[in-house]
């Protein structure tokens, strides 16, 4: 059932971003909502189970973007390992405001491994100024909904938990 | 025998009732109880109702005004693209090219195709479109809109088709200036805004001036607009200006494309 709650999560997610974020004017420069997934992952999931999402969701997000070819799934690996790296240290999973901290500092990791790449293949700059105007807007707006994003993907997967288990208890019980 | 008596009675008696009542209206108080208990529902569902209906009347009228629309935008395109292309002309008359039957060749060789699904970064700036291998697409290939130049093929499946957009910060466009034929590289900033370099200092480019496409870089036929000078900066110790375009293309609104499928043989065409 978690793999079904993930699988899902990745499309609705990603078809958010592609199809339906850039026709909103007002999410211009919003972040990647995979971030707080990603995060979501690494504070809730096994390693086991999370591993090849992370590598799945950057594959696809390089597929589709025209960034270099693994430029996500290297942002999305070094997001998900700094997560677990942070579970090891701190108690995170029920506390919003490490939570939050967590994901805007996510985005400003990816933003930071994309405009490392960026300067590497060409340096501008302009892309200085404009870098700075972007991620500072990314990361207010992760601080402003990333805990949202969070409670939403824990709530949806308690959710189909406890329904999946009840399912489960009834079947159980008719045999 | 009493039972047939009562019946007729209550009959004669309805019918007394009745036409006593038909002479004059008038209610009691259980009429208005069930008036105002019913009414809000009634008035709910017909409201509901009228309100779905509006919708439905005006989702018909809209969609005609939005084909009217479409329509009369397709051919402001088209004007617009027509007087583009008689400028076009008669600069080419001067060099012997009919920049007309090229005109005539790209829309016989381009397929249409919708963009279906745009960038996840903000660094790169692509969009995925509905055609792909199956329709003859093959990467390299260059994608045009009415308005002008808006990127090229860099990935192809089956179905589908990755294009960069000349906006892109990896793009690369050979250009010249419409009106002085000053050449330079159209290249993307991952803005709105496009920056022509390598024009050197002693040419003349003016703010306003048209930027086309000079088909020397083999991925854009010759001639295609690209945008309008914005700005131009010029350094002392630069050889060259710092030209700043604003393409004609809006990227942020781009639904559908064309890719022009053979560019030797349009290139040809446009060369005759």
């Amino acid at each position: 059932m978690s793999y079904f709650f993930n699988i899902c999560a990745c499309l609705f997610l990603v078809i958010l971003q592609t199809t339906v974020m850039p026709y909103l004017p007002l999410l211009d420069s919003f972040y990647d909502p995979l971030i707080p997934f990603i995060v979501f992952l690494g504070l809730s999931r096994p390693v086991r189970e999370s591993l090849p999402f992370v590598f799945f969701l950057g594959f696809i997000m390089d597929n589709l973007s025209g960034t270099p070819f693994g430029l996500y799934i290297t942002a999305y690996f070094w997001l998900f390992v700094g997560v677990k790296g942070i579970t090891k240290l701190l108690q995170v999973r029920n506390r919003l405001f490490i939570t939050t901290l967590i994901v805007a500092a996510g985005v400003l990791i990816e933003n930071l491994i994309f405009l490392g790449t960026l300067t590497i293949l060409g340096p501008d700059q302009q892309l200085a100024g404009d870098a700075a105007k972007t991620v500072t807007i990314q990361v207010l707006w992760a601080i402003w909904t990333g805990p949202i994003f969070m409670v939403v993907l824990r709530d949806v997967q308690n959710r189909l938990d406890d329904g999946f288990r009840a399912i489960y208890a009834r079947k159980g019980d008719v045999s | 025998m009493v039972l047939i008596v009562g019946v007729f009675l209550l009959i004669a008696v309805n019918i007394i009732v009745l036409s006593v009542n038909s002479r004059s209206y008038s209610t009691f108080g259980l009429e208005r109880v069930a008036i105002s208990f019913i009414s809000p529902f009634q008035e709910l569902v017909t409201r509901t109702i009228r309100f779905t209906q509006d919708i439905w009347y005006h989702y018909f009228a809209l969609v005609t005004i939005a084909k009217k629309n479409d329509i009369l935008r397709s051919q402001l395109n088209r004007a617009s693209e027509k007087s583009n292309l008689w400028q076009e002309t008669d600069l080419a008359n001067v060099r012997l090219r009919n920049l007309l039957n090229f005109q005539k060749s790209i829309t016989e060789l381009a397929v249409a195709a919708e963009v279906i699904g745009k960038d996840p970064s903000a660094w790169f700036k692509t969009v995925i479109i509905d055609k792909g291998k199956a329709d003859g697409l093959t990467k390299g290939l260059p994608v045009v809109m009415p308005q002008g130049i808006a990127g090229q093929v860099i990935e192809v499946a089956n179905h589908y088709s990755k294009v960069m957009l000349i906006v892109d910060r990896n793009s690369a466009v050979d250009a010249l200036a419409q009106r002085t034929r000053a050449r330079g590289v159209v290249k993307g900033e991952s803005t709105d805004q496009l920056r022509l370099t390598y024009v050197l200092r002693k040419k003349d480019v003016r703010v306003g001036d048209i930027v086309v496409s000079s088909g020397l870089d083999g991925i854009y036929p010759k001639g295609l607009r690209i945008g309008m000078v914005s700005e131009v900066i010029e350094h002392e110790a630069d050889i060259f200006h710092e030209v700043f375009i604003t393409p004609f293309v809006d990227f942020e609104k781009l639904e559908e494309v064309l890719v022009v499928l053979d560019v030797e043989k349009h290139s040809l065409v446009s060369r005759k």
